[in-house]
C-alpha cells in the first residue's frame, strides 16, 4: 500500500469527510509528484491523518456550536414575536378554550421549559467554543462536551418550535387568522435553520479527536462567580440553581401580577423545573461529574 | 534545530512564507528550509494541518490550479493575514530582544 492509500485510510478511519479528504489527498500527491521519493520526509501518515482530524474536530465542533447559537437566537425571536404580537393584537384566549389539553400541555412546556434549556446549553456549548477559539486541538472529551451542549440547546429548540406549532393548533378556532399563519410561518423557518444546524452537527461528530486531556466542568467556564467550591457537592449546585432560579421568577411573577400567591406558585414551578433539568441533563452540559 | 523549537512558530513562519509570493505547499516548505538554512528539521507533512488551520482562522486563502496535470492548492495571505503578520513580527522583535538582554 502507498504512503497516499495509508493517509488516505487513516483520514477515513478517523471519519474526515470525503471533501476534506480528497483535497488533503490531492495535496499531498502533489507534493509527492514534486519530489518523488520524498514520503519518509512526510512523516507517519497515520499521525499527519490524526493532526488533520484532531484540527477538524475541534474547528466543526466550534463551527456547530455557534451556528447553533445563531439557529437558537433566531428562534428565540421567533417565540418573543409571537408572545408580543399576541398578546397586543390577538389577546390571549384563555388556557382552557383551545381544542384539548392534550395539545395545551405538551405546547405550554415547549413554550415555557424548553427555550430555559436550550439558553442555558446553547450558551454553555458557544461559550465554552468561544473561550477556546485560540486551541488548534481540543481534548476529545472536550469536543465530546461541546457536541452534547450543542445537541440538547439544538433539542430543546426544536421543542419550543414545536410547542408554538402545537399552540397554533389548540387555539386556531380561537385566534385570527393572520396570528396562527405568520406563527405557524416563523416557527416552521426557525424550526428549519435549527434542522440545518443539526445537520451540521452530525457531520462534526463523525469526525474522531485522538487528542487527550480532560473535558472541564462549568466551574472553568464560569470561574467569575468563585464557587469553584461546589465542584465537589454537586447536588449542592442543583439545589442552589434551582432555589435562586425558583425565588428569581417568585419574586418577578409575584411584582408582574400583584399576587404572592402568584409568586409562590410560578417560582416553585420554575424551581421544580431547574431541578428537573439537573437532574436529567447536569451530566450532558458538563453541571454533574461524569460517570467515573 | 528540534521541532519543539518551532512550537507555536510555525504559523508565522509560513505566513512570512507564503506573505513573498503566492505558493503552493511544496514550494512553502522549501522556502522556510533555503531562509533558516535547513535549521527547521520538521516533518514536511506538519506544515498541511498548518496551511488549513491558517485558512479556516482566515489568514490564508487558497485556490486551485493546474500545473503539469496535476491540481494544485496555491495559498496567499488575506488582508487579515497581512495584519496579523505586522502583529506577529513586531511581537517576535519585542521578544527576541528581551531573550538576547538576559542571555547576553
Amino acid at each position: 500500500m502507498s504512503w497516499l492509500e495509508d493517509l488516505s485510510g487513516e483520514l477515513y478511519s478517523r471519519g474526515v469527510t470525503r471533501r476534506d479528504r480528497v483535497r488533503i489527498v490531492a495535496e499531498l500527491s502533489d507534493h509527492i509528484a514534486c519530489e518523488p521519493g520524498c514520503e519518509e520526509r512526510l512523516g507517519d501518515p497515520r499521525m499527519l491523518a490524526g493532526s488533520f482530524a484532531d484540527e477538524l474536530a475541534t474547528a466543526k465542533a466550534r463551527t456547530s456550536a455557534f451556528a447553533a447559537f445563531a439557529a437558537l437566537a433566531l428562534a428565540a425571536i421567533v417565540l418573543i414575536v409571537s408572545q408580543i404580537t399576541l398578546a397586543r393584537f390577538a389577546h390571549y384566549p384563555g388556557y382552557s378554550n383551545g381544542i384539548s389539553p392534550a395539545l395545551f400541555l405538551p405546547a405550554i412546556i415547549g413554550m415555557l421549559v424548553a427555550p430555559q434549556v436550550a439558553l442555558v446549553a446553547g450558551t454553555l456549548a458557544a461559550w465554552r467554543a468561544l473561550r477556546r477559539r485560540r486551541v488548534a486541538s481540543l481534548p476529545a472529551e472536550e469536543i465530546a462536551l461541546i457536541h452534547r451542549r450543542t445537541r440538547v440547546a439544538l433539542a430543546a429548540g426544536f421543542a419550543t418550535m414545536a410547542g408554538l406549532e402545537l399552540y397554533v393548533v389548540d387555539f386556531s378556532e380561537r385566534l385570527p387568522a393572520w396570528w396562527l399563519g405568520l406563527t405557524g410561518a416563523l416557527a416552521a423557518t426557525a424550526g428549519a435553520g435549527l434542522w440545518a444546524t443539526a445537520r451540521t452537527l452530525s457531520r462534526a461528530r463523525t469526525i474522531v479527536s485522538g487528542e487527550g486531556g480532560s473535558a472541564g466542568d462549568i466551574f472553568e467556564d464560569l470561574p467569575v462567580l468563585g464557587w469553584s467550591w461546589l465542584r465537589s457537592r454537586p447536588w449542592l449546585l442543583g439545589a442552589l440553581a434551582s432555589l435562586t432560579v425558583g425565588l428569581a421568577i417568585g419574586a418577578f411573577e409575584a411584582h408582574a401580577e400583584h399576587s404572592v400567591a402568584e409568586g409562590i406558585q410560578r417560582g416553585g414551578f420554575e424551581g421544580v423545573a431547574a431541578a428537573l433539568g439537573f437532574v436529567l441533563l447536569g451530566r450532558a452540559v458538563g453541571a454533574r461529574p461524569p460517570r467515573a | 534545530m528540534k521541532p519543539d523549537a518551532l512550537n507555536g512558530q510555525l504559523d508565522s513562519l509560513i505566513l512570512a512564507t507564503v506573505a513573498e509570493e503566492p505558493a503552493h505547499g511544496y514550494v512553502i516548505l522549501q522556502r522556510l528550509k533555503e531562509r533558516s538554512s535547513g535549521a527547521f528539521d520538521l516533518a514536511e507533512g506538519t506544515i498541511y494541518p498548518a496551511l488549513h488551520r491558517l485558512e479556516r482562522d482566515g489568514l490564508l486563502s487558497s485556490a486551485w490550479s493546474t500545473a503539469s496535470g496535476r491540481r494544485r492548492r496555491v495559498y496567499s495571505v488575506t488582508r487579515t493575514g497581512a495584519s496579523s503578520l505586522e502583529v506577529r513580527r513586531r511581537e517576535w522583535k519585542q521578544f527576541a530582544h528581551a531573550i538576547e538582554l538576559v542571555m547576553g
